[in-house]
């Protein structure tokens, strides 16, 4: 682990654990610098109120300079949300995930971008690819080369 | 010596960066695609995005544009790659390069080397180019100065003000400060011993670069400095700042989101006044474009207040910086 990564994970954690997380997200497990766990859920009307993900954050040494491998945990019973975004293996499309990743952001960034998108979700769907991207996915999401089409 | 434009001939062109050229950075010469042919724009997503996953299994369905992209991304990751930067190498061996390609670029060389610029420091092209040829520059004039210890300490005077900077600019010290850190100790070390006790020698300021966390720390920190100083002084860039690819205007803040606070993505002229007047720096970018028949642009940005300190000087290649060395150095 840089020494670079770990200090700024030791600072986003600090801040963290003074400030607390913003409303609807909680940090479940920190106890390494290589794994992160939260749980996410949207605040009043949505398409996904009273349900809560997990969201794992994955880092290499070159934190914050590339970015966090971040996807939904799909393991002991957790399930992605379902989201034109979101595919069921856990991985998300998300341009501030690839290429627009900048150390700007912090992990609490990330949960709060991920918490909006699925307050803006209008209707419940896997993306159009999702059973031929599962079936060759790689482990890690960060090795796909996901192509964003705006559709803002 | 410094050559400037000659007032006769037609002004420099400003827009530095020509997308629809393939950049000709040696890390893809190996790679063939047509020049001439119009690339059509690639579809980036905006800053706040998010976006669906389309098949890129399917080559069939990219444009030349991603294709290249990709294939960069694919070298990036499986091939090992030219260091991050190199050590200085005989122009002749950039010369070689183009002996079966174009005769403008060879005459543009020829003239670099008749006028004592006969070698070149080679960065690897990984968007990140013009911030760490600038930043290795930078740090090296301060190992070439007669007045070491009078540079060292303007230049801290400076860096230390450019926190402030980034600060008013909304980003937070936990982001910048590591890489901040390592900026100015390298700097330091010029004039004092760092913690082994050792003070920085070309060897070593060479090493450090070619180290991934120090060099890419100061990278992000001259990113984070030019971002800051553009949003601070948007009212000189607003109007200026385009999409790399589409050339349509952006507004200033998502452009810096997107293309300046961000790894990888090159840099153009905006992002070059930006820096080097955060900075306070004297830079020339010498134009390699393929088209002038006799000698070189060389495009001036003064902002030292002392107009005559010496500029640092890059080599610029469309989609490609390196550092230019001139041989009374």
């Amino acid at each position: 682990m840089g020494s670079v990564s770990a200090r700024r994970l030791a600072k986003e954690l600090r801040e963290i654990q003074s400030e607390g997380c913003p409303v609807g997200i909680t940090l479940v497990d920190a106890s390494d610098f290589s794994k992160w766990l939260f749980t996410i859920e949207v605040m009043g009307n949505s398409q996904y109120q009273g349900e809560a993900y997990t969201l794992q954050f994955r880092f290499d040494a070159q934190y914050p300079i590339s970015s966090p491998a971040v996807q939904f945990v799909v393991t002991d019973g957790k399930e992605a949300p379902v989201h034109p975004h979101v595919y069921s293996n856990g991985h998300i499309c998300a341009s501030i995930l690839g290429s627009e990743w900048s150390p700007v952001l912090s992990v609490i960034a990330v949960c709060v971008t991920l918490q909006s998108m699925l307050a803006s979700c209008k209707k419940k769907e896997r993306p159009a690819d999702n059973d031929r991207y599962v079936r060759t996915a790689p482990d890690n999401p960060k090795k796909t080369l996901f192509h964003y089409d705006d559709d803002t | 010596m410094t050559q400037t434009p000659d007032p006769s001939l037609p002004p420099t062109p400003r827009a530095i960066r020509k997308p629809k050229e393939l950049p000709l950075d040696s890390d893809t010469e190996d790679f063939n695609m047509d020049t001439d042919s119009e690339l059509p724009p690639l579809h980036l997503p905006s800053a706040s995005s998010l976006l669906t996953f389309s098949g890129n299994d399917e080559l069939s369905d990219l444009t030349p544009a991603q294709l290249y992209e990709m294939n960069q991304q694919l070298m990036n990751d499986s091939v090992p790659t030219r260091p991050l930067i190199d050590a200085v190498a005989p122009m002749s061996t950039l010369r070689s390069e183009y002996e079966n390609g174009s005769a403008a670029f060879l005459n543009e060389i020829d003239w670099l080397i008749a006028n004592g610029y006969d070698s070149v420091r080679r960065t690897r092209g990984d968007g990140d180019c013009f911030y760490r040829s600038l930043g290795f520059a930078y740090v090296e004039s301060f190992l070439s100065s007669l007045e070491k210890d009078f540079a060292v300490a303007s230049s801290l005077s400076i860096l230390s003000g450019t926190t402030e900077i980034v600060s008013r600019a909304g980003i937070e010290k936990m982001v910048y400060e590591d890489f901040y850190e390592q900026l100015v100790s390298l700097i330091q070390s010029v004039v004092t011993p760092d913690s082994h006790g050792l003070l920085l020698t070309s060897e070593r300021l060479l090493a450090a670069f070619q180290e991934a966390e120090v060099s890419n720390s100061i990278v992000m920190y001259l990113r984070f400095l030019t971002a800051a100083q553009i949003r601070l002084h948007r009212e000189d860039y607003e109007g200026f700042v385009v999409h790399p690819d589409t050339k349509e205007i952006m507004d200033v803040d998502s452009f810096c989101a997107q293309f300046v606070e961000t790894m990888g993505k090159e840099a153009d002229n905006v992002e070059i006044q930006a820096l080097s007047s955060a900075l306070h720096l004297n830079l020339d970018l010498a134009y390699l474009n393929g088209v002038r028949t006799s000698g070189v642009d060389f495009i001036p940005f003064r902002n030292d207040p002392d107009n005559m300190a010496k500029p640092l000087v890059l080599l610029y290649r469309p989609g490609h910086y390196d550092i230019l060395v001139h041989n009374t150095r």
